[in-house]
């Protein structure tokens, strides 16, 4: 467990709209999870960080939350995407995207130059 | 939604969740129960045992308490909650000491209140801007001639130069002439005189003003025979024709000529104001009707100066200096071009026509720039003195709460949020007197049109703009951190360990700060300034009013003019019996006409030439035209000679002079049978004897010294005044007076019915509004310091309580204990007055424009503030020290 690495400032965000996305309707403890597998574990998470993250999301209206029951019938509270959620999804992703595709090609072994 | 509408929104919503308090904390609560329930479960099913299933959901949550505490910072803006606690914490504390609240809170009202009512002035007559186009660049096109005298902003160049000046200048995008007029208009049954002015076609382009409805002075208006249409202003349009839209279908009457409405302009355009000519028609306060100005060809052509009043307006980029240089060349090429008819008065002055031009600004606001100045100066010293008033008792109740910030920081609380704390404090007084101070200069701009002195431009728009509601925040806020810094800072310097030694009873046990005392001391040095200031004031404004005008200020006067039924050659009939009639009206005891009032801003002057004197060129006086009984009317006392009689009015040429006419043109001789001709060059036969001399009369203005002047009988023009001297009281002559005239002519246009008393109270207008503005913040300045130097001898009184007791204890006789605070208190007041007549002695030259009859180091005024200001300041002392003096010894010494 000794590579695992801090949640990069900014991006939590972006991986809670994202698993949303793709899990629709989820808990802050499933959406921890979830997080956690889907780096493959190598992100280091404290999942209390997460709720003041849906809150702020919240407040921006790109998610919205309501009460409901659980897989294991206990009442939780379930977070979804809202309209203006999915467009920031796809406006994020695009713009890491782009960021990552400039980076790699500073990092890349310059072959041609 | 874009990023930043998502932000705002989040914003939003965090500072309502603020505002509100509360929230839903429990919400959150049982979110994270329900996350550890779910993580704890998962736990026990991979087969760790429940309470260290739940052990690791809680480590990995990474605290409960830090969640929450994020969870809080994220819901809700923390530093707008603090400043919530704070405010609430305040007003808390300022309720509980309500004697100290209402204290505070009305100084820096009155402080505030004062600065913002003549900001409110100030911003209407110099900051706002007039409604022509860019007012910078309009100028003032004068022809001073240096052989006049008279001063240089009289004259206008005559129409003939004017047109030369129009064609051939480069300085100027247009130009334009006024002339001032007034017409009879009848108005529901009463016929009154309405200012107006003939204009020119340049006159609205000039301006750059558009009429609200309809048509501006057109070209083909200015040609004879077309001339009988009117632009009017909006007030009018209002008054006389209900603000209706079929005005321009509507027409009026002006001087019994009918004249189409051709346009109405907006509301604020009612040029030229008063104020907006240097020697315009006093009696027109603002322009109501716009009517053409026709000139036939013998007037195009005139050299001469005339009665209109030329403005321009400057093309970009030129300079009044450039225009300067442009018109005085002109001038000079004109002047040698035209050399002037040597027949006519004015001509043998040909060669000296120069040019003047001066920025309108400098004409409308120039002279009251530096009263407005003055007032400025004297209500920031008023809110100086109002801050220093809240320190000393933000000062005053921080030692008072030393016990309470002591504990307070004992318990741990940090410095600076002490400091916000008490600034919090501050801020409210501030905002709370903020509140009483815009109550207070809007009932000072209630009272203003009733102080109006007339001739200070635009006084009456004042009003509460946002600029002026600025300022009032702005100054409040000044006063709160300037008031409340140093306590705020001095407050929090507890000494822990000295509190905690003292038995947490008084870090301070010394009876009051030398900082406190500086603030008093500084304060009285203001007051003092101001005192001065006022008191110089009032004793010019003593001097101007009780100046000897030369005529009685009873006789009651009114305005006459005549109408085209009138014919010239009759006038002098009608006059003659007009007096015939008022004179034996009961009660009265003369009645006489004259050409222009007194202290009417109207005046001629004229050439003259006196036998047996070593005459100069252009010698002037002034000179009046009038009927036989009018020098018995206005009282003016006959010094030689005599009065005029019904003799002097036909061909024979008899003239009255002054006694500075006598003297300065027959020192050392009977000035009676002397003779006195106009100009040699014109008409040296045509001598007029002098028969009598009569007192200096006040003619220009109250405060100008008389001039040569002297009075022709005969006077015969279709408008004049009438002046009536009587025994009875004005109201009663005024009432003969119409009926008489009603029986003469119903028709008959009479205006501006006053007591020559009123002419001077009218001259001396502008000295009382700021004589009584500068003395009312003086008395507030007073007041304001007196408070302060009571609450600090009551604060210190208070705290010496046991001092006092052990004094009295040893002997001390309770007269030696009322001496003790008395001398306490002399010393601070002692001590301003100095240092304030060391600032009156350095400051007052500034004043050397305001004053009259008095040098700006006038002793009087000097000892009378300086004794006011020891009397008021022992006044002040007298209750506290008494409490001291009324100490009981053993109960003082219990109280600790």
């Amino acid at each position: 467990m000794g590579d695992k690495t801090d949640v990069w400032q900014g991006t939590l965000a972006l991986m809670i709209l994202k698993t949303l996305e793709t899990m629709g309707p989820q808990h802050g403890y499933g959406l921890a999870r979830r997080i956690e597998q889907t780096s493959g574990d190598l992100l280091q998470l404290n999942y209390g960080t997460l709720y003041p993250a849906l809150l702020k999301l919240e407040q921006e209206g790109y998610v919205r939350s309501q009460w409901g029951v659980s897989d294991n019938n206990r009442k939780a509270k379930f977070y979804e995407l809202t309209k203006a959620g999915q467009k920031q999804v796809r406006r994020a992703t695009a713009d890491w995207e782009q960021a990552t595709e400039i980076l790699s090609r500073f990092l890349a072994p310059a072959e041609e130059a | 939604m874009s990023s930043s509408l998502a932000r705002m929104r989040a914003f939003l919503i965090r500072l309502g969740r603020s505002v509100r308090r509360g929230g839903d904390a429990t919400e959150l609560e049982s979110e994270l129960e329900a996350h550890v329930a779910m993580h704890t479960e998962a736990g026990v099913a991979a087969g760790l045992d429940p309470a260290k299933a739940r052990r690791q959901a809680l480590m990995k949550l990474g605290g409960v308490e830090q969640v929450r505490q994020a969870q809080r910072e994220r819901a809700g803006l923390v530093w707008l909650e603090n400043l919530l606690q704070d405010v609430r914490y305040g007003g808390r504390t300022l309720r509980r000491a309500p004697g100290f609240a209402v204290t505070a809170i009305a100084t820096v009202g009155l402080g505030i209140g004062a600065c913002t009512a003549i900001f409110s002035l100030v911003n209407a007559v110099l900051i706002r801007s007039l409604p022509y186009g860019d007012p910078e660049r309009l100028v003032y096109l004068f022809t001073p001639n240096l052989n006049l005298k008279i001063p240089a902003e009289v004259l206008c160049p005559g129409y003939g130069d004017y047109f030369d000046i129009q064609r051939d200048n480069h300085s100027f995008e247009s130009m334009s002439n006024l002339v001032q007029v007034r017409f009879s208009v009848d108005q529901r049954g009463t016929t009154q005189r309405i200012g107006s002015a003939r204009v020119d076609e340049g006159f609205f382009r000039t301006l750059q003003t558009q009429p609200e409805i309809g048509r501006s002075i057109e070209p083909e208006d200015v040609q004879a025979g077309h001339e009988k249409v009117a632009v009017i202003s909006h007030a009018l349009w209002v008054s006389m024709f209900g603000a209706r839209s079929d005005v321009l279908e509507k027409s009026l009457t002006l001087d019994k000529n009918s004249y189409r409405v051709v346009g109405v302009m907006p509301a604020e355009f009612e040029y030229p104001f008063e104020s907006d000519l240097p020697y315009g028609d006093s009696q027109i306060k603002s322009t109501q009707i716009w009517v053409p100005l026709v000139l036939n060809a013998a007037k195009r052509a005139e050299r001469e100066p005339d009665d209109n009043v030329t403005i321009a307006r400057l093309r970009p980029g030129v300079t009044v200096r450039g225009a300067q240089a442009e018109m005085s060349h002109m001038m000079a090429r004109l002047d040698k071009q035209y050399p002037g008819d040597s027949k006519t008065e004015l001509g043998p002055m040909r060669a000296q026509w120069g040019a003047l031009v001066k920025k309108f600004t400098d004409i409308s606001i120039g002279p009251v720039r530096p009263l407005m100045r003055l007032l400025l100066a004297a209500v920031g010293l008023v809110l100086l003195i109002a801050c220093g008033n809240a320190a000393n008792l933000l000062l005053a109740r921080a030692a008072e709460r030393a016990r309470e910030l002591g504990v307070r920081t004992a318990l741990g609380a940090g410095r600076g949020r002490m400091v916000r704390q008490l600034l919090t404090e501050s801020l409210l007084i501030g905002a709370a007197g903020c509140a009483v101070g815009l109550g207070l200069a809007y009932l000072f701009l209630r009272l203003l049109p009733r102080l109006d002195p007339g001739n200070i431009p635009r006084l009456n728009e004042a009003s509460l703009d946002w600029r002026v509601l600025l300022v009032a925040a702005g100054a409040a806020l000044f006063t709160s951190v300037v008031a409340g810094l140093m306590p705020a800072v001095r407050a929090s310097q507890v000494e822990l360990t000295e509190f905690l030694k003292s038995h947490g009873a008084r870090a301070n046990s010394r009876g009051h700060s030398r900082v406190q005392s500086g603030l008093i001391v500084t304060q009285t040095a203001m007051v003092v300034v101001l005192l001065a200031a006022a008191g110089l004031l009032i004793r010019s404004y003593i001097k101007v009013v009780t100046v000897d005008t030369g005529f009685s200020q009873s006789t009651v006067t009114f305005h006459l003019s005549l109408d085209g039924r009138y014919k010239p050659q009759q006038i002098g009939a009608f006059y003659r019996d007009l007096m015939a009639r008022l004179e034996v009206l009961p009660g009265v005891q003369a009645a006489g006409a004259v050409n222009d009032l007194p202290l009417s801003n109207s005046e001629s002057i004229g050439m003259i030439w006196v036998d047996g004197y070593p005459n100069k060129d252009f010698q002037q006086a002034e000179g009046r035209v009038i009927t036989p009984d009018y020098l018995a009317a206005m009282n003016i006392p006959l010094i030689a000679g005599r009065y005029f009689n019904v003799s002097d009015t036909g061909r024979s040429r008899t003239t009255i002079i002054n006694e500075t006419f006598a003297k300065t043109y027959f020192p050392h001789r009977n000035p009676i049978g002397g003779r006195i001709s106009g100009d040699p060059k014109v008409k040296l036969t045509d001598w007029g004897t002098v028969v009598g001399v009569v007192a200096d009369v006040r003619h220009m203005s109250l405060e100008e010294q008389p001039q040569p002047q002297m009075y022709g009988a005969g006077f015969d023009g279709d408008s004049g005044s009438i002046a009536v001297r009587a025994s009875i009281p004005p109201a009663t002559v005024i009432n003969e007076i119409r009926t008489t005239l009603k029986a003469i002519d119903p028709q008959l246009a009479i205006t501006d019915i006053r007591t020559m008393g009123d002419w001077v109270s009218m001259a001396s207008a502008r000295r009382r509004f700021q004589t009584s503005l500068l003395t009312a913040f003086a008395g507030i300045a007073l007041v304001l310091a007196l408070v302060g130097l009571y609450g600090l001898m009551a604060f210190s009184v208070n705290r010496r309580t046991r001092e006092v007791g052990i004094r009295m204890a040893l002997g001390a006789e309770r007269r030696d204990v009322l001496l003790l605070v008395l001398r306490n208190a002399g010393g601070l007041v002692g001590a301003g007055l100095i240092a304030g007549l060391a600032c009156v002695w350095m400051v007052t030259r500034v004043m050397r424009s305001f004053l009259f009859g008095v040098s700006e180091h006038d002793p009087m005024t000097v000892v009378s503030v300086s004794v006011l200001m020891l009397v008021c300041g022992l006044i002040a002392a007298v209750v506290p020290a008494r409490r001291a003096a009324s100490i009981e010894p053993m109960q003082a010494l219990r109280t600790e």
